[in-house]
C-alpha cells in the first residue's frame, strides 16, 4: 500500500492541447512523411478519426497510435500520439486543415500542418529516426516463439536514444515481456555499423494465416526503464526527451498450422530444437511409499529462444505415483552471450544453446517389484527437420526395497485402476473431405411454399377414392341408373347410324337403325332386353295424345316395315319412311327424355 | 488411281486465292461463319467457365487455399459452395475457415448450420464445443421437443410425420373402401403408423421452433432496448452468442437470449434457417 502511496500522481490537464507537425516537414516526391499528432490527455479518451482529410495529392494512411505517461515535475501527465504515414507524388505545398477530435467529449481543435515537397530537400532537415522490426524468420508454425528486435538506430557519433514502452502491434500473436531484455550494441546496417538501442523479446504466434506485426515506441532520449546493457562508447544526450512515437514499416508473417501427422506422445507444443539431458534420481535405493524426486533437464539446441515449453503430462502406471506438473517450477533461461568487445565489430550469431529448462516430478513407488521409473513420453516439433522429435524421458533403474505401506496405498492403487481416461482435449477438426449430401435449402420442408400442396395429395386421393366408393354403392342400390345411362349412350349412338344412313339414303338401314333406337330407349323401363320389344312396347311410353296420333302412327309404321323385312314374304319399301326423319327425332327426343 | 496434291500445289492454291481474292457474297459469309464460331464459342467458353464454377470447385478451391493458409479466401469459395447448394461438409469447412479468419460468430453459425443438416457429423460437434470452449460461449438452450428434432436431420421430420399420417390413414379405411376384409396387420401398422406420428410431432414442431435461432455474428454487439439507432444498449453480445429471434421491425430484429430480451441491427443476427423466399 505504502508503494502505490509513494507513486506520483497521474494528473490529467483540465485543458488538451494538441499538437501536429509532420516529420520531416520536406520531402522529395514519393518520400514518406509522417503526420504526428499529440495530445496531453488519455488515448482512450480521444475519439481518433478513421481516416484523417487531406489533399487529394496527398495520400494518408493511418499509422501507429500510443499513450505513455511523462513525468511534469512531481506528476504523471498523459501522452498520446497519433501518427498518420503521409506519401505526395509531386512537388507543392500540402496542408491537412485544422480539423476538430472529441476528447472525454469535448471538441478539441487539431491544427493544421503543412507539408513541403520539393525536389531537393535543405540538408538541414534532419532524417527522421525509424524503429526497424528483425524477425529472424517470417515463415513459422503456430507456437513457435522467435526473437524479435525492436532496433532504434543512433545517430552518427554514436549517439543513442532510449525506447519508452515499445510494443510489438497486431493480432494473433503473444509477446512474452517478462523475458524482454534491451541493450545497446553496434548494429551492421547499410554497410556499416551503428550503435544503436535494441530492445528484444520472444513473439509466439497464437493463430495461422497471415499476421501483421508492427513495432512503435517512444522516443524517450536518456530515460531508460530497466536494466540496459551498453557495448561500445555509446553518448546519451541530454536535456529532456520529446517522446516522439516512432513505428517500423510492417512485417507480414505466413503462420502455419503444426501437420498432425506423425505427431509423438507426449507432445505439449514444444517447439524448435531440444534435448533432453540425463533424468537425475535424487536417490537410486528407496522404499516402497517413499517419495523421489526426478529432475529432467531440457536444452535448447536451436536458433529461437526458449519459450514456456509445458512439462509433459506425468505418466500413470500401476507400480508409480507421479505428481502432476503443478508441482513443477522450471529454471531461468540461460543468459545470452556476452556483448562483444568492440563496437565495430559483427553482433555476436546465437550459440549453440539458448537456455535450459528444469522439470522436476515427484514419483512414489507403489511396489517393490518395479526396478525403473516409468519413462515418461515427451517430444516436440522440430521446424528444420520438419517432423517430430522424440523425446521421451528414460527410466532411471532403481532399487525399490519393501517399505511401510502407507495407509492411503489401497486407494490410491484402486483410485489409478478405476480412473477414468482424461479428457480428450479439444482441437479444431481437420477439413471435411468431401461436401456430403447436398440439400436443396436450410430452410425445413415444412415453412417451404409447395409442402402443404404435397401433404394434400394423398388427402385429395383418399377423398376421391371415398367419393368413388360412395358413388359405386349408390348405383349398386340403383341399377335403373345405370341402365338409363347405358340406354342413353346406346340411343346416341343409333341416331348416329340412322342420320348416317339417312344422309346415305340407305332406306333398309334406316329403318334398322330407327326400331334399335326406340327399343334400346324403351328397354330400361319394363327392364328388358331392347331386342325383345315390339312397337306396342313403345306406344304407351309416348304421352297419351300422341300414341294414337302422327307419332304413333310413324312408331307403327317403322315397326311395320322392318317387321315385314325380317318376318314376312315380301320385304316392304323403306324408302318410304326416309321422309319421316324430322317426325322420327321427335318421337326419339320424346323417348330420351323419359330415360 | 488417286491424285493428291503435294504442299507446293496446295501453297500455290492459295495464293492464287489469295491473290484473286474474295467475292462480296463470299466474304459475308465467311464473316458469318466468323460471327457464328464466335458466338459458339463464347457459349462454349460460357458453358466451360459455368461448369468449372461448380459447387465442388468452389470446395476444392476453398480446401487448397485452407491448406495454403489464405483464409479469407477459403471462407469465401466454401461461402460460395454453401450459398450455391447447402451441404454439411462445406458448411464444416466454412466454419473452420471462419474461425481461422477469427470470425467466431460466422464459424458457430456455419458449424450449426452442418449440424443443422446433417446431425451425425461429429467434426462439427467437436468444433462447435472446441470454440465455444475457447470462446467461453454457452450453447442454445433447447427444449425437450427440441432436442428431440436434433437426433435426425431436419428433413426428415416433416416427411416422416407426413408419411406416418397417410399410412395410418390409409391402412384404416382402404380396406373398407376396397371391400377387403380388415385383416389384424392392417391395424397394427395403422396402429404403428399413428404412433410414429405422434411421435414425430414434437419433433416436427422443435424443427419449427429451432428454426428461428440464430447467432450474434459481431463481436460486441449492442443489444438495444428499442428498435431504433439511438436506443439504449441494454448489454454487449459477444459473437456467436445463441439468440431466438422473435419479429423483425424495419432493420431491427428482437431476440431473446438465454438471459434477456432486445433489439439488434438485423445483419447482426446470422439465422441457423435463413426466411424463406
Amino acid at each position: 500500500m505504502s508503494l502505490m502511496i509513494s507513486q506520483p500522481k497521474l494528473q490529467i490537464p483540465a485543458l488538451t492541447v494538441a499538437t501536429a507537425a509532420f516529420d520531416p516537414p520536406v520531402v522529395r516526391p514519393g518520400e514518406q512523411s509522417f503526420l504526428r499528432v499529440t495530445f496531453n490527455a488519455l488515448e482512450d479518451a480521444i475519439e481518433w478519426p478513421t481516416n484523417l482529410v487531406g489533399p487529394p495529392e496527398l495520400e494518408l494512411r493511418p499509422g501507429a497510435h500510443g499513450q505513455m505517461l511523462k513525468m511534469t515535475g512531481t506528476n504523471f501527465e498523459p501522452h498520446s500520439a497519433f501518427n498518420t504515414r503521409a506519401r505526395a507524388s509531386s512537388l507543392g505545398s500540402f496542408i491537412v486543415p485544422e480539423f476538430v477530435v472529441r476528447v472525454d467529449g469535448k471538441p478539441v481543435a487539431v491544427p493544421s500542418a503543412r507539408l513541403e515537397v520539393v525536389s531537393t530537400p535543405p540538408a538541414s532537415v534532419p532524417a527522421v529516426p525509424q524503429l526497424a522490426l528483425d524477425l529472424p524468420v517470417t515463415n513459422l508454425f503456430v507456437g513457435q516463439a522467435i526473437r524479435a528486435q525492436v532496433v532504434l538506430p543512433g545517430l552518427a557519433g554514436g549517439i543513442v536514444q532510449g525506447l519508452a514502452y515499445p510494443q510489438l502491434s497486431g493480432q494473433g500473436f503473444l509477446v512474452d515481456v517478462a523475458v524482454a531484455r534491451q541493450r545497446v550494441e553496434a548494429v551492421h546496417r547499410g554497410g556499416t555499423n551503428v550503435l544503436s538501442f535494441i530492445y528484444e523479446t520472444t513473439l509466439t504466434p497464437l493463430t495461422t494465416g497471415r499476421l501483421t506485426v508492427v513495432a512503435q515506441g517512444f522516443m524517450a532520449g536518456n530515460r531508460f526503464s530497466g536494466p540496459v546493457v551498453i557495448a561500445g562508447q555509446a553518448t546519451i544526450p541530454g536535456g529532456p526527451p520529446q517522446y516522439t512515437l516512432l513505428e517500423s514499416e510492417p512485417v507480414e508473417l505466413n503462420v502455419r498450422p503444426l501437420p498432425r501427422e506423425g505427431e509423438l506422445p507426449g507432445f505439449t507444443g514444444a517447439i524448435g530444437s531440444f534435448a533432453v539431458g540425463p533424468p537425475q534420481l535424487s536417490t537410486n535405493e528407496l522404499r516402497v511409499g517413499e517419495p523421489v524426486r526426478l529432475t529432467v533437464t531440457i536444452t535448447n539446441r536451436g536458433d529461437g529462444p526458449l519459450a514456456r515449453i509445458a512439462p509433459p503430462p506425468p505418466p500413470k502406471t500401476r507400480d508409480w505415483q507421479v505428481f502432476a506438473a503443478a508441482d513443477f517450477a522450471p529454471a531461468q533461461p540461460v543468459s545470452p552471450p556476452p556483448p562483444p568487445a568492440s563496437p565495430v565489430s559483427p553482433p555476436p550469431q546465437p550459440a549453440g544453446f539458448q537456455g535450459v529448462l528444469t522439470f522436476n516430478y515427484t514419483l512414489v513407488a507403489l511396489t517393490e517389484a518395479t526396478t525403473a521409473t516409468p519413462p515418461i513420453p515427451f517430444s516436440c516439433y522440430d521446424p528444420r527437420a520438419g517432423a517430430y522429435a522424440d523425446l521421451t524421458i528414460p527410466p532411471v533403474s532403481v532399487t525399490v526395497s519393501p517399505g511401510a505401506t502407507p495407509g492411503d496405498l489401497g486407494s490410491l492403487l484402486q483410485a489409478g485402476s478405476v480412473e477414468a481416461e482424461p479428457e480428450k482435449e479439444l482441437v479444431l477438426s481437420s477439413l471435411a473431405a468431401s461436401r456430403g449430401r447436398p440439400a436443396a435449402s436450410l430452410v425445413p420442408p415444412q415453412q417451404r411454399a409447395w409442402f402443404p400442396l404435397v401433404q394434400l395429395a394423398p388427402g385429395v386421393a383418399f377423398l376421391g377414392i371415398w367419393a368413388w366408393d360412395r358413388r359405386r354403392r349408390y348405383l349398386e342400390a340403383h341399377p335403373d341408373v345405370v341402365l338409363r345411362r347405358r340406354a342413353r349412350r346406346a340411343l346416341r349412338r343409333e341416331r348416329r347410324i340412322l342420320q348416317r344412313a339417312a344422309q346415305a339414303a340407305d332406306a333398309p338401314r334406316f329403318a334398322a337403325a330407327a326400331v334399335s333406337a326406340m327399343r334400346v330407349a324403351c328397354a330400361p323401363h319394363y327392364p328388358a332386353e331392347p331386342r325383345a320389344l315390339v312397337g306396342g312396347d313403345v306406344l304407351p311410353l309416348l304421352p297419351a295424345a300422341e300414341r294414337s296420333g302422327r307419332a304413333g302412327e310413324v312408331v307403327r309404321r317403322f315397326f311395320a316395315v322392318t317387321d315385314s323385312a325380317l318376318f314376312g314374304p315380301t320385304a316392304a319399301n323403306a324408302a318410304e319412311l326416309l321422309p319421316l326423319q324430322p317426325e322420327l327425332e321427335q318421337v326419339l327426343e320424346q323417348l330420351e327424355a323419359r330415360l | 488411281m488417286t491424285h493428291s496434291l503435294s504442299p507446293h500445289h496446295s501453297s500455290n492454291l492459295a495464293l492464287c486465292s489469295s491473290r484473286v481474292g474474295l467475292s462480296f457474297g463470299r466474304r459475308a459469309m465467311v464473316l458469318g461463319f466468323a460471327s457464328l464460331s464466335v458466338c459458339l464459342l463464347s457459349l462454349l467458353l460460357s458453358l466451360v467457365t459455368l461448369s468449372a464454377a461448380s459447387p465442388h470447385t468452389l470446395f476444392q478451391d476453398g480446401a487448397n487455399a485452407y491448406r495454403a493458409a489464405d483464409y479469407a479466401r477459403a471462407a469465401e469459395a466454401f461461402r460460395q459452395s454453401a450459398a450455391w447448394q447447402p451441404a454439411a461438409g462445406a458448411l464444416q469447412n466454412l466454419g473452420n475457415a471462419e474461425w481461422q479468419c477469427r470470425r467466431t460468430g460466422a464459424a458457430i453459425l456455419a458449424w450449426e448450420q452442418s449440424l443443422w443438416l446433417h446431425p451425425f457429423n461429429p467434426a462439427a460437434r467437436q468444433n462447435l464445443r472446441f470454440a465455444r470452449k475457447v470462446a467461453q460461449l454457452e450453447a442454445p438452450e433447447l427444449a425437450w421437443y427440441e432436442v428431440i428434432s436434433t437426433w435426425l436431420p431436419v428433413d426428415w421430420w416433416a416427411w416422416i410425420a407426413g408419411a406416418s399420417f397417410w399410412l395410418a390413414v390409409g391402412v384404416a379405411t382402404l380396406p373398407g373402401i376396397l371391400r377387403r376384409r380388415k385383416a389384424t396387420w392392417h391395424q397394427a401398422v395403422a396402429a404403428f403408423c399413428l404412433m410414429v406420428f405422434l411421435l414425430s410431432v414434437p419433433a416436427y414442431i422443435g424443427v419449427q421452433t429451432r428454426s428461428r435461432l440464430g447467432f450474434v455474428l459481431q463481436h460486441d454487439t449492442p443489444l438495444r432496448l428499442t428498435p431504433t439507432l439511438e436506443a439504449q444498449a441494454v448489454t454487449r453480445l459477444a459473437a456467436g452468442e445463441p439468440a431466438r429471434r422473435i419479429r423483425t421491425r424495419g432493420h431491427y430484429v428482437l431476440i431473446r437470449t438465454n438471459r434477456t430480451l432486445g433489439w439488434v441491427e438485423e445483419a447482426q443476427l446470422g439465422l441457423i434457417c435463413p426466411e424463406p423466399n
